[in-house]
């Protein structure tokens, strides 16, 4: 499908009057500094018995009353660094603050102001969804009649009201999720992390889940450090964003200025199946095709389990403009005349996932 | 406190929502204790009481006698004299009948009794001079009375008037020991001289002296010194509040997987307060252990728990605070469920035996006694059998309660210093 170009003005005109918005509805306390991690690092042992850094010397201010993401591929580091901003692991290096606490130092004040919500699913299997809210909110320091009143309004909220007495373990992937989130929420914290939370869970409960996320800023006033390694939801819910690779932050900023980055070119996307593409082609897209300034080529081997040891190859061949819907007719009549055929066509808008490429040189997800 | 308290109800209510748990906690438990509480020879004593039935003559009928006979009851809380201490319900199974020196003889045969004792006359004329005196003591000719009648009488002899009464009570030992064969009274007389000079020495150190003869003992005569239920009770307790406690590592290894190990790790409670309610539960649970079977012991056996039954609750205590320390250093050393399902079984199946859970370690060699001292068992089992054969009470347990608490402060450290909440 290829979008309208007004919408894409539009898209982009909606995301600067957001943050317009955000910016001036701020003022001081949009401005105040919430979380303040500094140099972090943290080293493992491989099973081998040599180390590495999950993360290293990772620097970022999250602001009170912004959804901040570090986005990033799977082992980039964002749960190791949500670990140790959380208390559960030793920084080896580095130290975060929270609310001015430091979370090595002065732990407990620190944690005090946090609630978290793990990548894993981390409940009692065999007590209900009442049961671990009421031990979790226990901890926190709640009791009696606002306990009571807090869980009520968890459950609500995650939808479980009806379902509150059965055992978690009879829960389906996404309501042991719902549990999940609703006990990091529980005692109504100023700052809330997410590790990962729509993993795994069908498009319409991760729409329920993003939404509940802008509530929690938007209604509840909270402050969100948020994880994904989906650029879509990051994109779409955040203020500002973390862009964090091999454990390190490679780029950081509001969307807009991530993508500003990249140049704001549209990036177009054609799949060709095993055919191959001269570099002559790409040098005549380069030069002749409306708007183009870049041209590439890559054969990616996709190992095909059904047929045995027959291995097929898909031909994907990227063009970057600064006018995406201007370029392609011009790329299509050049592949013609190359007779090459264009299996299928994508359009994309400047995003993070043209961020991350841009950086890194490698696909968010593969 | 009541982070600590919160997080201990809540691991109890996770182990009761396992229904299971009660075929560990009370069916098995029960079974194995009463099954082998006849293999130490609980039958032996009729209808599952422990009473100690011995026939006693006090031909002095002195009030010194009457104070050596109490010491005698002293000694051991299960100890019934006959026919002084007859009761309605004829604990002495004497029915109408007088105690006469033949029937005496045939009740011990019968193994109605378990030993005779004989106070002669001027018994306490001759205490008063300062002379010697005999007291005798008869057991069954296959020996088969538990160790610890004579025991008592004993510690009775020799707490009454020193060396000179124990080694006469030795001497008659000796002479009811059919074993102990002598070629001729000069070879008894020597044999008698050797004892004297042990007792005196033995008895300027402030030991009983007797026991010297006691360890001339072949093992195998004094088999059932188990006593049956008063054995095996606190022995099968013991093992089972291993097997009730040392599945707090599984719980551990199971609650990092859960993640909720570490999600209490995020939460604003320090990692003590943690730690504590989890072990404070299993601690619980290992107490609940000891109270089912200590109290269907009670109930159901008849055991009796001494003189100074409150005594047991120290010994519980540090016992149980010790294989709460053991779990967590286990722990520590383990990662997967496997290994900690494997080590608990281990750990239970080897210490419990070796520690004389399941017989006495007064039948198993020395150099068995001294090792089967590595496990905790051994210790409670040795401040158990002195509160419920001996009647001790607190200052005779306290070495090894002072063993098991340090055992617990040593395991305890080494499990807190390298507990790691996360992999
Ligand atoms: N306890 C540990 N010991 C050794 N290596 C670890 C440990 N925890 C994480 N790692 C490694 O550190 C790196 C970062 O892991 P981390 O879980 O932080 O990634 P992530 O960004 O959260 O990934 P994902 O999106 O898959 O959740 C990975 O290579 C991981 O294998
Ligand atoms: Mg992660």
């Amino acid at each position: 499908m290829l979008p309208d170009p007004r919408e894409t003005v539009l898209v982009r005109l909606a995301r600067a009057i957001r943050q317009r918005c955000a910016d001036h509805k701020g003022d001081a306390s949009m401005q105040e500094t919430l979380v303040q991690v500094r140099g972090l690092s943290k080293q493992f042992k491989r099973d081998n018995g040599e180390t590495f850094f999950a993360v290293k010397d990772v620097t970022l201010e999250i602001r009170r009353g912004e959804i901040f993401s570090l986005l990033g591929p799977n082992g980039a580091g964002k749960t190791t660094t949500i670990s140790m901003i959380s208390g559960l692991l030793t920084p080896t290096q580095g130290d975060a603050l929270i609310g001015g606490n430091s979370i090595t130092k002065n732990p407990l004040a620190a944690k005090k102001m946090l609630g978290v919500v793990p990548q894993e699913i981390a409940l009692y299997p065999t007590l209900s969804a009442r049961q671990n809210l009421q031990f979790f909110g226990k901890m926190h320091g709640l009791g009696g009649k606002e306990l009571d009143r807090a869980v009520d309004e968890v459950l609500d909220l995650i939808d479980l009201g009806d379902r509150d007495r059965d055992k978690v373990d009879n829960f389906s992937g996404g309501m042991k999720r719902r549990v999940n989130i609703g006990i990091g929420m529980l005692h109504k914290p100023q700052l809330i992390y997410m590790d990962e939370p729509t993993v795994g869970i069908d498009p319409q409960n991760r729409r329920r889940i993003l939404d509940t996320v802008l509530r929690l800023r938007d209604e509840l006033k909270m402050t969100v450090l948020y994880t994904s390694h989906l650029m879509e939801e990051v994109q779409e819910i955040s203020d500002r964003v973390g862009i964090i690779d091999h454990g390190q932050m490679i780029a950081l900023g509001t969307v807009g200025e991530l993508i500003q980055k990249v140049g704001e070119e549209d990036r177009l996307i054609f799949k060709v199946g095993e055919q191959p593409v001269a570099e002559a082609l790409l040098r005549r897209i380069e030069s002749e095709a409306a708007t183009a300034t870049r041209a590439r080529y890559e054969r990616r081997e996709i190992a095909n389990s059904d047929a045995g040891a027959l291995a097929t190859a898909e031909g994907i061949l990227t063009v970057y403009a600064t006018r995406g819907r201007k370029a392609l007719p011009d790329i299509i009549r050049l592949a013609d005349e190359s007779s090459l055929d264009i299996l299928s066509v994508e359009v994309r808008e400047p995003d993070l996932e043209a961020v991350f490429l841009h950086l890194t040189g490698r696909a968010l997800r593969d | 406190m009541q982070r600590i308290l919160d997080i201990a109800l809540n691991d109890l209510r996770i182990i009761f929502k396992d229904r299971s748990i009660w075929i560990n906690l009370v069916i098995l438990p029960i079974v194995i204790s009463v099954a082998v509480g006849y293999a130490n020879g609980a039958g032996f004593t009729g209808g599952g009481t422990v009473s100690l039935r011995v026939d006693g003559f006090d031909a002095d009928a002195s009030a010194m006698s009457a104070q050596f006979l109490d010491a005698v009851r002293a000694g051991n809380a299960n100890l019934v004299l006959c026919p002084m201490d007859q009761t309605e319900a004829d604990l002495c199974q004497l029915g109408d009948e007088a105690l006469t020196a033949e029937l005496a003889q045939t009740r011990l045969e019968d193994k109605v009794s378990l030993a005779t004792l004989e106070i002669p006359s001027g018994f306490g004329a001759a205490l008063a001079r300062g002379e010697a005196v005999s007291v005798i003591y008869r057991s069954n000719e296959d020996a088969t009375a538990p160790s610890y009648i004579l025991q008592a009488v004993q510690s009775a002899a020799t707490r009454l008037s020193g060396a000179q009464i124990a080694v006469q009570v030795g001497g008659q030992v000796a002479d009811s020991l059919s074993f102990l064969q002598f070629s001729d009274d000069a070879d008894r007389a020597a044999f008698l001289e050797e004892i004297r000079g042990r007792a005196a020495a033995g008895w300027a150190a402030d030991l009983i002296t007797v026991e010297t003869v006691q360890a001339a003992l072949d093992p195998a005569t004094t088999q059932t010194s188990g006593g049956g239920f008063a054995q095996s009770i606190p022995g099968i307790a013991s093992m089972y509040v291993m097997f009730t406690v040392l599945p707090a590592a599984s719980a551990f290894i199971l609650e990092r997987k859960n993640w909720t190990l570490q999600r209490l790790a995020t939460l604003p409670i320090s990692r003590a307060q943690i730690l504590g309610g989890k072990l404070l539960a299993r601690f619980v649970m290992g107490m609940i252990q000891y109270a089912v079977l200590f109290g269907f012991g009670a109930l159901a056996l008849g055991v009796t728990f001494g003189s100074q039954p409150l005594t047991m609750l120290p010994v519980m205590i540090a016992y149980t605070a010790c294989v709460t320390a053991l779990a967590l250093a286990l722990t520590t050393f383990i990662t997967t469920d496997m290994q900690a399902q494997g080590i608990t079984l281990f750990m239970s199946l080897t210490l419990a035996p070796l520690g004389g859970a399941w017989w006495p370690l007064e039948i198993v060699p020395e150099w068995m006694r001294v090792i089967g001292h590595v496990s905790p068992i051994a210790w409670a089992m040795d401040a158990y059998r002195e509160i419920i054969f001996y009647g001790g009470g607190i200052g005779d347990v306290i070495v090894p309660i002072a063993v098991l608490l340090a055992a617990t402060a040593a395991l305890f450290a080494i499990g807190v210093a390298r507990f790691r909440f996360s992999k």
